[in-house]
């Protein structure tokens, strides 16, 4: 065991330190830029995009029961996506990885689940409640 | 070290690499915390080139090592994924080397290796998902590239003070 001490110089533990840190970052940031963003009035969005593209939005705020609606890519790959009481998940998919899947339900503002292979990211944005503009509750 | 010699070695290092990549691509993870961490065990490669070879030729190393690997199965989308990882993590590398080694030994460079690996990587990742939300990944990430990256430095701190030749690469690079 001593053998491992002498091995461990002083600036190793200084450069793991700074690293943990360093990495909390962009955590930080986020949380930074969205506290910014969320007004009093504001309600929560969950925002499909594919490809970059926005095709579909879902109001979270107040929303109740089971919903489940499938996503396709621009090659025909498919994701099942499921929003359950305000949260929202993507339950299967036939990508290769499944990474989407582990991640799991979401319902913070900032919190993402993004498949790659399929390029489909959901988001959710808090959005001012006021202006019911565009936002189409499915 | 002679010209022969030092191209052999470099040789001798990508291939292990490659070896190494592939046998880890083998082991299923076992930790369904953090889907997509990696052991990165091809590090000791990276760490023991930078300690025994010249800067040039330990990139030469990693440039081989990454072209091998993805066409030994690989995508275009790992070779990106692996290639911004592998250039991030070098450069940090060969920084951390820099303060000396009365100052930082193998494990330091191999954790900061391995933690700016997956930094390239998910930076290579929100610019193909097109949002930065993805490097909120980044702590769960570095978690466990710390402990890897402490095992694989002791591991490489291990090979370099016990195999002879490499001992003796180390004191010759040492001498330059």
């Amino acid at each position: 065991m001593k053998s491992y001490y002498k091995m461990i110089k002083r600036w190793d533990i200084i450069i793991v330190f700074s690293l943990i840190l360093l990495s909390f970052l962009p955590f930080v940031i986020f949380s930074y830029v969205q506290s910014i963003n969320i007004t009093k009035a504001s309600v929560k969005v969950a925002i499909i995009s594919v490809n970059n593209k926005e095709i579909d939005r879902i109001l979270l705020t107040n929303h109740t029961g089971i919903d489940i609606f499938d996503v396709y890519d621009d090659d025909g790959g498919l994701n099942t996506i499921e929003v359950n009481n305000g949260r929202i998940r993507i339950k299967g998919a036939d990508c290769g990885d499944q990474i989407c899947v582990l991640t799991g339900f979401i319902y913070k503002p900032g919190e993402t689940i993004i498949c790659l292979p399929h390029k489909l990211v959901i988001e959710i944005q808090s959005v001012e409640g006021s202006s019911d503009e565009v936002i189409i509750s499915s | 070290m002679s010209k022969n010699q030092r191209t052999a070695y470099i040789a001798l290092l990508a291939a292990q690499a490659v070896i190494i990549s592939l046998l880890e691509r083998a082991i299923p993870f076992p930790f369904a915390i953090a889907p997509g961490a990696k052991l990165g065990l091809a590090n000791i490669i990276t760490c023991m080139a930078l300690y025994t070879l010249s800067t040039r030729d330990t990139l030469k190393v990693i440039i081989i090592r990454l072209i091998l690997a993805t066409l030994l199965g690989g995508t275009i989308s790992t070779f990106m994924y692996s290639a911004s990882g592998a250039i991030l993590s070098f450069i940090g590398m060969w920084a951390v080397k820099k303060l000396g080694p009365n100052r930082v030994s193998l494990i330091g460079v191999s954790t900061t290796g391995a933690i700016l690996h997956n930094v390239g990587q998910l930076f290579v990742a929100s610019w193909i998902a097109q949002t930065w939300t993805v490097l909120l990944y980044l702590p769960v990430l570095s978690f466990v590239g710390i402990l890897s990256g402490i095992a694989t430095g002791i591991m490489a701190n291990y090979l370099l003070s016990h195999v002879e030749k490499l001992n003796y690469y180390r004191s010759l690079q040492e001498l330059n």
